[in-house]
This record gives C-alpha cells, sequence and structure tokens, in this order.
C-alpha cells in the first residue's frame, strides 16, 4: 500500500504529462476527440484500491490537468472524482474486473460518466444541442478511451509472468 | 457517540466523494466563463421558482403582521394624500390669486380670512392684515371673482370687513349689458336686492351687475354678482335678486384694495346734504 502511494501519483504525472504532449497526435475527426488514458489510470486505481481511492486520486489527476488546461478548472477534477468513485464499485477479492474484457466494461461505464459530466457542462450555454453533445462527443470520446484501455489487457500481469516462471 | 462514530466510518466513502465533489464545484463556480454564467442564470431561476412557489404557502404569523403594516402604511398614505390634495386646493387657489395680482393695475393687499360670520344680520370676516400692512377703513375688499365687502374696523396686524351679506351695506351698482342703476343691499334673511330698479328697466336673469362709477367707496367695473330673479317689487319699482359673484361660504383669501373714498368729493356730498 506504502509503495501504491508512491506509484499511483508517479504514474498519473507521468500519463497526465503524455495527455498534454503527445496525446493530440492520435486525435479524432475535426472535433479533435482524443482518449483519455489519465480517466484509464484514475478507473484502474478505483478498481484496485476502491472508492476512496479511485475518488482521491481522481481529484487530484483532473484537478492537475485543468490547471495545465488553463480553462474551467474543476471540471475535470468533478468528472474524475465521480468516475473514480464509480469505478470503486468495481473492487472485487482476485480484482475480476482488471481482467479480460471486464476492465474495458468498466472502463466504458466510467468514461460514460466521466464524458457526460465534462461535456455536460462544457456544453452549457452553447449552441450545441443535447443529442449532439452526447453522440458526437461523449459516445465517440467514451468509446475510444475504451479501446485505448485494451492496452492494459496486453501487458502481462506479475501472477501470469510468476506463473511463466515456475512452468 | 461511538454509534456516530460507526455510522461517519461507514459513510466515510460517501463523505469524501461529497466532500472532493464540493471542492470541485467550487473550482468550477470560480470560473468566469460563458457556461458557469449561464449555470448560474440557470440556478437563480431555478432558486427563484421554487421561492415564488413557497411563498405561496401562506404563513399565518406573518400575514398578520404584514396585514398590521399595511395598515398603518395605509393610514400613513391617507394622511399623504389627504395632505397633497389640500396643497392641490391651496395651490389651484393661490394660482388664481397669481392671475389676479397680475391682472388688477390697483394695488392691493392680500390677506387670509382668520374669522367669518354669515348668519346673522351683519355678517363679516376677519383678516390678517391691519394698519401695518396699510389697511384702513373704507378700502374695498375682492377676491378674484368679484367684491367681498368693505373693511370697517382696523388693528395693527388685523382688520375685521362687513361683507355684501351684511345690512349696513350699501353698494351703487349697475347692470353692465344695459348700464341700469340701483343700489345693492342685504335683506337680512339670505337675498342680495337691487332695489331702485325702475318696472321699466331692463334687467333679466344673467346680468351681470358690477359697481357703479358713482359709487365713491368702491373701483368702477367690479363685479358684484348676477341677476337671478325679478319681480315687482310694487306700483314703481322691481324686485331684483343677486346672486353675490364670491362664494362666501367657501372664502378664505382676500384682496384689500388700496382705495380710499376721493375726499374733497365726500366733503363736497356730505356738505350738501347737510345743507338740504
Amino acid at each position: 500500500m506504502r509503495f501504491n502511494i508512491i506509484k499511483y501519483p508517479i504514474i498519473l504525472l507521468a500519463l497526465i504529462l503524455l495527455q498534454k504532449s503527445f496525446i493530440s497526435v492520435i486525435a479524432l475527426s475535426k472535433l479533435n476527440i482524443t482518449p483519455d488514458i489519465v480517466l484509464i489510470a484514475v478507473i484502474y486505481i478505483g478498481i484496485k484500491e476502491g472508492k476512496i481511492g479511485g475518488s482521491v486520486y481522481g481529484f487530484f489527476a483532473g484537478l492537475l490537468l485543468d490547471i495545465l488546461s488553463g480553462s474551467f478548472v474543476g471540471l475535470l477534477a468533478l468528472a474524475y472524482t465521480v468516475s473514480g468513485f464509480v469505478a470503486g464499485f468495481f473492487k472485487t477479492e482476485g480484482d475480476r474486473f482488471l481482467s479480460k474484457y471486464n476492465f474495458l466494461l468498466v472502463t466504458f461505464i466510467c468514461s460514460l460518466i466521466s464524458c457526460f459530466l465534462y461535456y455536460g457542462l462544457y456544453s452549457q450555454g452553447t449552441s450545441t444541442g443535447f443529442a449532439d453533445v452526447m453522440l458526437l462527443y461523449v459516445f465517440t470520446s467514451a468509446t475510444y478511451t475504451t479501446l485505448i484501455s485494451m492496452v492494459i489487457l496486453v501487458i502481462p500481469k506479475r501472477k501470469t509472468l510468476e506463473r511463466g516462471f515456475t512452468d | 457517540m461511538k454509534r456516530i462514530g460507526l455510522v461517519i466510518l461507514d459513510l466515510k466513502e460517501y463523505i469524501i466523494l461529497t466532500v472532493l465533489i464540493i471542492f470541485s464545484l467550487y473550482f468550477i463556480f470560480s470560473n468566469d466563463n460563458s457556461q458557469i454564467r449561464f449555470l448560474r442564470a440557470v440556478a437563480i431561476g431555478t432558486f427563484g421558482t421554487v421561492q415564488s412557489g413557497l411563498t405561496a404557502i401562506p404563513n399565518v404569523f406573518e400575514l398578520q403582521q404584514e396585514n398590521k403594516l399595511l395598515r398603518e402604511t395605509n393610514i400613513k398614505l391617507a394622511n399623504e394624500i389627504s395632505n397633497l390634495k389640500e396643497s392641490k386646493l391651496e395651490n389651484i387657489r393661490l394660482t388664481k390669486l397669481l392671475n389676479f395680482r397680475e391682472e388688477n393695475k390697483l394695488s392691493f393687499v392680500s390677506g387670509r380670512i382668520v374669522n367669518k360670520s354669515l348668519v346673522q344680520t351683519r355678517n363679516t370676516i376677519t383678516i390678517n392684515a391691519g394698519e401695518a400692512d396699510s389697511v384702513f377703513i373704507n378700502m374695498p375688499v375682492v377676491t378674484v371673482e368679484g367684491l367681498a365687502g368693505r373693511i370697517v374696523s382696523t388693528g395693527r396686524n388685523y382688520s375685521i370687513a362687513n361683507i355684501l351679506y351684511n345690512k349696513d351695506m350699501r353698494i351703487t351698482v349697475k347692470s353692465q349689458r344695459t348700464r341700469i342703476d340701483g343700489i345693492l343691499m342685504y335683506d337680512g334673511l339670505q337675498n342680495l336686492i337691487m332695489t331702485n330698479v325702475l318696472k321699466s328697466a331692463d334687467l333679466t336673469a344673467g346680468d351681470l351687475i358690477i359697481t357703479s362709477e358713482y359709487s365713491n367707496l368702491f373701483p368702477p367695473g367690479i363685479p358684484v354678482g348676477t341677476v337671478t330673479e325679478t319681480g315687482n317689487l310694487d306700483n314703481l319699482f322691481k324686485k331684483v335678486v343677486i346672486t353675490p359673484a364670491v362664494n362666501f361660504q367657501t372664502l378664505e383669501e382676500v384682496f384689500i384694495l388700496k382705495h380710499l373714498p376721493d375726499k374733497d368729493r365726500a366733503d363736497l356730498e356730505n356738505s350738501y346734504q347737510k345743507k338740504k
């Protein structure tokens, strides 16, 4: 656990830098839809550490991203806090939701919530309608983030590696 | 206490979530962009709607208090309206007086009636202008409408005038239309009568009666009243009833004309009368 307190912030910081620096390279369409790799990490932490861990790390990661982006401070903090908290509901013995396609499902649900909160509030007072926001931004971003989260599935787990060495 | 602690421990995840959401919202509403302005407007609108819905529920104690307050306000406003009406009427009267002052060539003193009698045979008014204001006996008292009376007694600051409804008043008058002369007097009951009018004289109801130049007491041409009734007094003279131009019931302000009888003329006429 102590190791995690150091590990998670470092991973989050690294992902935040990556998100702010290079992620625009893989942006989709002229709407500039990008995957949210920081959110994937927050969801992972939520599943791993529970509701408190997910919401606290989500809050600080979101706030840092808000500060770095310089506009609408607090919006990503709110979205990540709620997403991390919801991810915490999927914490189980044996990390069942971190395995295989369960993680993709949780990521999609939490991304939908996060994107809904973010774009829902961001589009207030603009001429973009609710259906457009949902279709063009919320579903697209959530789907893209879920697809990118598949990377986690190909990262070999410690247990698998240990099993491999003993075999 | 322990139980409360346990409840807090059970709810710690939700408490932390709530705190973090509150912080997030605090940061969000610290921004000043179009989205937040829109959300603020929506929040204010929603809050206003809810509040207006709640105010529809009557609160008996507040209603009592409000009623009391409204009654007090009502009384205050009624007083104010009364004062305003009084001011308006005074304004109308004073405007008329001002116009009269500008139109009249004779110099005069204005005065307010401080006392009056109307139901006796010798009715008078007391005016708050006296010798200190250059008011002297025999000066005519007029209003915007016409002749009111004549000063009969003066003090330093007050004076008393006989009004037309006084049996001692004798005024030489004439019809403006036909120039028929007569003497106006009060019959002691309720009428002003124009006497010495021959039966054949052309006087009809509505004719304006003015002061005559034969009078040494009053300047000529001041309206006195109108003819309201004509009939036969006897075989020789007409009975002509006059309604005065001045409404003595509502009279409040008057002017005292600085006009005194011509002394030479008065002396000559008096000496001639004595010789006779």
